[in-house]
């Protein structure tokens, strides 16, 4: 009964891995010898740094705000129950439909002072060209824009959807015990959701650490070469399909991989997310 | 009784009454405010929510011009979007219709395939005696914890030892895998489901697969839906993985096909392609919009599933 899926995860799950492991061994132009080394020239390659500050800037503002716009938007919406509540939650997760390339191709629209909605906004913060937006010193902005309107929402639905299992007894008692709308939601809900929170972030974390599509496509097109090798997996992508270096791609994407795994591991072994599902120990 | 508060009139002792009271007074004043600031947030975050999906339906409806000189609200003609798409057929011989085609049989595959193997190892794990049961839980939450794309590098250079390299076969595989609907299916069928059911049907001498169609298929319905669900919204707008893995422009997904569009037209670019090509704002606009409408009404459809919490509902001790 397990044999489809499990056939599915040993072909496309691990096997994957395996075979990368062995290709960033391999010689390349770069490094004749293979071995290694490859992992090394893929650090001290002279754009790693930079990717790596750029995913770094990125994931500093990416996670907190998400964190922090989740957490609040759920609470605020646990507290309107009622009839607006589910077109309320429908119109927050419209965004998610707008994701990968059709993210890049709304926010080109939104970000482009000539077309957007928001011109006259862009007009009275003295921007009236779309070239004073796609700068290089923005782009980490641009890109959490992008991500963040594209995961927020669906993630504000899972959350109000946790601050549901709240046992009404419990926001009964602090009521009783003249607890107000903030304290309750401050003092009692949030703790509540702390697991779900967390697990959140860093699933988020996770996937920021791999942002691709994003800086791709707009430096593939829409302003060539302005974020070319922008983020790491950009830079993995860089080296084997226009380096001719397998190997350096190979060990570049494996030490991304590996610290998603982490990441992973840290989920559920070391916090409390999923207890009680039969992962630890009894 | 002057304070209208239909949630706190349950309160028992007179003691109690009395310091509910005082706080009610207390919270009316403040309260208000505080009720017009969460109204405001709720419905600021609806409105940035929405604009980008009605302007992105709106844009096809204008020509040209009118996009960048008519307000970024305004209507254009039912017939633009009839023009917009002919200009889009122009497009490398109709090719997009191709890509839409793609996009809806690999999609199809995709929601299938993972949605079976991931039901039938959810219960498997959930319900059966099979060996290297936690093994495989952990190892199957890794998988769902890692995001797809970290995988993709190295799945590219399986793909291609493989002889796979472009091939419809090798986007569809490699997305059925599909370690988050193990997990979902895993804690339905061990939730959801009375363990003494699945020991019922076994005692009554019924085997594994006998179980599973009669006991416990029928009653996940609401379960196959969901895992449907995110299979379809994972595999509909998936970029990266067609991306690498596929070569010739008769194989792409929709998605991938959009991407062409921005780097071959002078769409989004004036500097790109044939100066004279008829694929524009509106028509580009169009294309965004044929990845984005399945989505949409999909997630609408789905509103009934995500009123339970995905999370909650999955993860309770």
């Amino acid at each position: 009964m397990i044999a489809p899926y499990f056939a599915l995860l040993v072909a496309f799950g691990i096997v994957p891995i395996v075979v990368a492991a062995g290709t960033s061994f391999e010689p390349s132009v770069l490094n004749p010898g293979g071995g290694p080394l490859n992992y090394l020239l893929a650090l001290q390659d002279f754009r790693f740094l930079d990717a790596l500050i750029n995913v770094g800037i990125f994931l500093a503002l990416y996670v907190p705000s998400m964190l922090i716009v989740v957490a609040l938007m759920s609470l605020l919406l646990d507290t309107v129950q009622g009839r607006w509540n589910l077109p309320l939650r429908l119109t927050y997760i419209v965004p998610a439909s707008l994701t990968g390339a059709t993210a890049v191709l709304v926010w080109y629209f939104l970000l482009e002072p000539t077309l957007s909605p928001y011109q006259d906004i862009l007009a009275a913060m003295g921007i009236t060209q779309g070239t004073q937006i796609w700068t290089g010193s923005n782009l980490a902005w641009i890109f959490v824009l992008m991500a963040f309107f594209t995961g927020a929402g669906n993630w504000i639905v899972v959350q109000y959807g946790s601050l549901q299992s709240i046992p009404d007894d419990i926001l009964e008692a602090a009521r009783i015990d003249g607890a107000n709308a903030f304290q309750i939601a401050w003092q009692i809900k949030l703790p509540l959701i702390r697991k779900y929170l967390v697990y959140m972030g860093i699933l988020v974390f996770a996937a920021g650490l791999q942002v691709f599509v994003e800086p791709q496509l707009i430096s593939a097109s829409v302003y060539p070469g302005l974020a070319s090798n922008w983020s790491l997996n950009q830079l993995s992508y860089t080296f084997a399909f226009q380096q001719n270096n397998l190997g350096g791609a190979a060990a570049l994407s494996l030490m991304l991989l590996l610290v998603c795994m982490i990441a992973a591991v840290f989920v559920i072994f070391r916090t409390d997310f999923f207890d009680g599902i039969g992962v630890k120990r009894k | 009784m002057t304070t209208t508060a239909p949630n706190e009139t349950e309160v028992g002792t007179p003691h109690l009454t009395k310091i509910t009271h005082h706080n009610l007074n207390k919270r009316t004043a403040s309260g208000s405010v505080g009720r017009a600031l969460v109204w405001v947030t709720l419905i600021v975050g609806a409105l940035l929510s929405i604009i980008p999906m009605i302007w992105l339906i709106i844009a096809p409806s204008k020509t040209a011009p009118q996009l960048n000189n008519d307000p970024p609200f305004s209507f254009g003609s039912f017939e633009n979007y009839v023009i917009a798409w002919q200009n889009l057929l122009t497009f490398q011989d109709g090719i997009i219709v191709q890509w839409l085609v793609n996009s809806v049989v690999y999609t199809l595959l995709i929601v299938a395939i993972s949605c079976v193997t991931a039901l039938l190892a959810g219960y498997a794990i959930a319900a059966t005696a099979i060996p290297f049961k936690r093994t495989m839980l952990i190892t199957t939450l890794i998988a769902m914890i890692v995001p797809p794309v970290a995988l993709v590098l190295p799945l590219f250079i399986q793909i291609s030892q493989l002889g796979l390299y472009d091939t419809p076969t090798a986007v569809i595989l490699t997305s059925s895998f599909y370690p988050f609907g193990v997990f979902l299916a895993y804690i339905y069928f061990t939730t959801s489901i009375p363990h003494d059911i699945y020991e019922a049907a076994r005692v009554d001498g019924a085997g594994e697969f006998k179980t599973f169609f009669l006991i416990a298929l029928p009653l996940s319905r609401g379960l196959f839906g969901m895992l449907a669900f995110f299979s379809f919204s994972a595999a509909w707008v998936n970029y990266f993985l067609p991306y690498v893995l596929l070569g010739s422009a008769a194989n792409f997904t929709l998605p991938v096909g959009l991407g062409i569009l921005f780097s071959s037209t002078p769409a989004l670019n004036p500097g790109n392609g044939a100066q004279q090509s008829v694929i524009g704002r509106p028509e580009i606009a169009l294309a965004g919009l044929l990845v984005a409408i399945p989505i949409l009404i999909v997630f609408l459809l789905s509103s009934r599933l995500l009123v339970r919490g995905v999370l909650a509902g999955a993860v309770k001790s």
